[in-house]
């Protein structure tokens, strides 16, 4: 049955929408990220606007990420303290993204931007985890106890602002978290993604959290995150479809269940490998498209 | 002066002399609702106090709403291909269907054509801004809003049903602008346009799409928290229904 988009101003197929949101809140409870990176691509490859896309991924990525935190509140795997200091460097990040986009928008290089920072960032980032993961995976079918190494974490020590994280296990300066949680931000705004792929590696390589505390914490700023780039998405640029994000959702919050169930069975550094595959896919896939000789050097717009 | 002349000349004619166009729509409004992924509506039309049959040609034009149009060309920098070049035609329909008896070129010379606006690359735009020659942009344009069903040349699509008595059936996409549409059947005899008439009909989203469209515009952070307390309501439903005792 195909069903008709209010915003996007198009008709789609519910199948392909709900199994798109299965397929995606998989991978979200299964790695604890929102997977908007996923999903925001896929679905301008479906034919739905950009604009529409990037506002509404948002929505699917809050309920699956809501359904995901749910499941590791009740393991008690989050770091509330750690997520609300991220949240708030999160919402300067947000308002910083939505006047970048603005400024990108009217440089007319949009496209070519998102591209290329989805391909710098996911690239280093699942290079990163894919080189750390495989380390500690053969070391491990060794018997090697590989040492955690201290990477140079000296600077970081040393700033000021110390407070006490106890459910991380952390004694460390707010202002790493802030600076992640505005990064963060401000891409969640400009790409239409919750940050997820960028904050669990960072919470796990700079900020050094246990990896237990690591799923449920970034979930809850992943949600804060999308909660207020959704309304700033609705309000500015009236680019929150809710047909489309009601369907997603419906694929997404199932998904995500399962996800978690899956993850549960695997182990960390099995994780960190699986994801670290599905980022540089990703990272690949675009790149692609920036290389390859495009099919039409043309692209048609309507409207102002 | 000369025009009262000649308008006094068109009076004084016999009226009954005057080859004549009528026509009509099957339906004056398309209603776009949950279930909309496209639609048909046929235009037929009758000539009335028709002369000869041969030199005459009939021109069926479907126009939708203006907008404007930006087309943009890649070009590769750097081994990445990046918009370099761009152009924007302004006034331009976002739909734009053609039906004719004959292929365009050989019912009127292009002066006519760019007279009436007729064709696809014979519309005026109400302003075009590029730095380049937008002659292959326009090209461009027109072959990837064909590709969507946007922009039709349906040559030949005319039916008859008998001498004077003909029909076209216009194919409306799902993905189409909303707004007045203008159907417009001109009469051609040897070349140049004998009679135009003119009728507008209307696409407009209904019932739920519509009140959502409404919403989402008229009180954008209503809006958006429904949609966000919708996230917030699956994502702990789910949780809850899903949850296994132990898990």
């Amino acid at each position: 049955m195909e069903i008709y988009l209010p915003i996007a101003e198009m008709s789609v197929h519910w199948v392909y929408i709900v199994g798109l949101g299965l397929a995606v809140g998989f991978l979200s409870g299964l790695f604890g990220v929102g997977g908007g990176f996923l999903l925001t691509p896929l679905l301008v490859f479906y034919g739905i606007p950009s604009v529409v896309a990037v506002g509404t991924t948002l929505s699917h990525v809050t309920a699956s990420s809501v359904s995901g935190a749910l499941a590791q509140w009740r393991k008690r795997a989050i770091d509330f303290k750690m997520a609300g200091v991220m949240v708030a460097g999160g919402l300067v990040g947000t308002g910083f993204g939505v006047w970048l986009f603005a400024l990108m928008r009217r440089q007319g290089q949009m496209d070519l931007i998102v591209s290329l920072s989805y391909v710098l960032l996911l690239g280093s980032v699942g290079g990163l985890m894919l080189k750390e993961s495989l380390a500690t995976l053969k070391a491990a079918r060794g018997g090697v106890v590989v040492p955690v190494r201290p990477v140079n974490r000296a600077w970081i020590a040393a700033l000021p602002f110390k407070m006490r994280f106890r459910q991380s296990r952390l004694y460390l300066s707010v202002l790493p978290p802030i600076v992640i949680g505005f990064a963060v931000g401000a891409l969640s705004a400009i790409m239409g993604v919750g940050g997820g792929f960028i904050i669990v590696p960072a919470m796990i390589y700079i900020l050094r959290m246990p990896t237990n505390v690591v799923l449920g914490t970034s979930l809850v700023q992943i949600i804060g995150v999308t909660i207020v780039t959704t309304i700033l998405q609705a309000t500015s640029n009236y680019a929150v479809d809710i047909v489309l994000a009601l369907f997603l959702v419906i694929g997404g919050v199932v998904g995500a269940q399962l996800g978690v169930r899956a993850g549960a069975r695997l182990r960390g550094e099995q994780l960190r490998f699986l994801l670290a595959v599905v980022v540089l896919a990703v990272a690949l896939r675009l790149a692609w498209g920036l290389v390859a000789h495009p099919r039409d050097i043309y692209s048609t717009m309507l409207g102002s | 002066m000369r025009r009262w002349i000649f308008a006094l000349l068109l009076a004084a004619t016999p009226a009954t002399a005057a080859e004549d166009v009528v026509s009509g729509l099957s339906q004056d409004q398309i209603e776009i609702n949950s279930s909309y992924t496209g639609s048909d509506i046929v235009v037929f039309g009758t000539i009335e106090r028709p002369a000869a049959p041969t030199g005459r040609d009939i021109v069926v034009v479907v126009r939708g709403p203006d907008t404007d149009i930006t087309v943009r060309r890649r070009d590769r920098v750097a081994g990445v291909w990046i918009n370099r070049d761009a152009a924007k035609f302004a006034g331009m329909p976002a739909f734009y269907f053609l039906a004719s008896s004959r292929p365009l070129g050989a019912i009127a010379p292009p002066e006519v054509l760019d007279r009436y606006g007729l064709g696809a690359m014979h519309l005026k735009p109400a302003a075009i801004t590029s730095h380049h020659d937008p002659l292959p942009f326009r090209q461009a344009a027109v072959r990837q809003l064909a590709a969507q069903g946007l922009y039709t040349d349906a040559p030949g699509a005319i039916d008859f049903h008998s001498e004077n008595l003909f029909k076209t059936v216009v194919p409306i996409p799902a993905a189409v602008a909303r707004g007045q549409y203008n159907v417009e059947v001109y009469l051609f005899r040897d070349g140049d346009v004998e009679s135009v008439q003119s009728t507008p009909f209307f696409i407009d989203q209904t019932g739920l799409e519509r009140r959502l469209f409404n919403f989402a515009h008229n009180q954008p952070l209503g809006y958006g928290l429904l949609a966000v307390f919708m996230s917030l309501l699956f994502g702990w439903a789910t949780s809850v229904l899903m949850r296994r005792p132990g898990a």
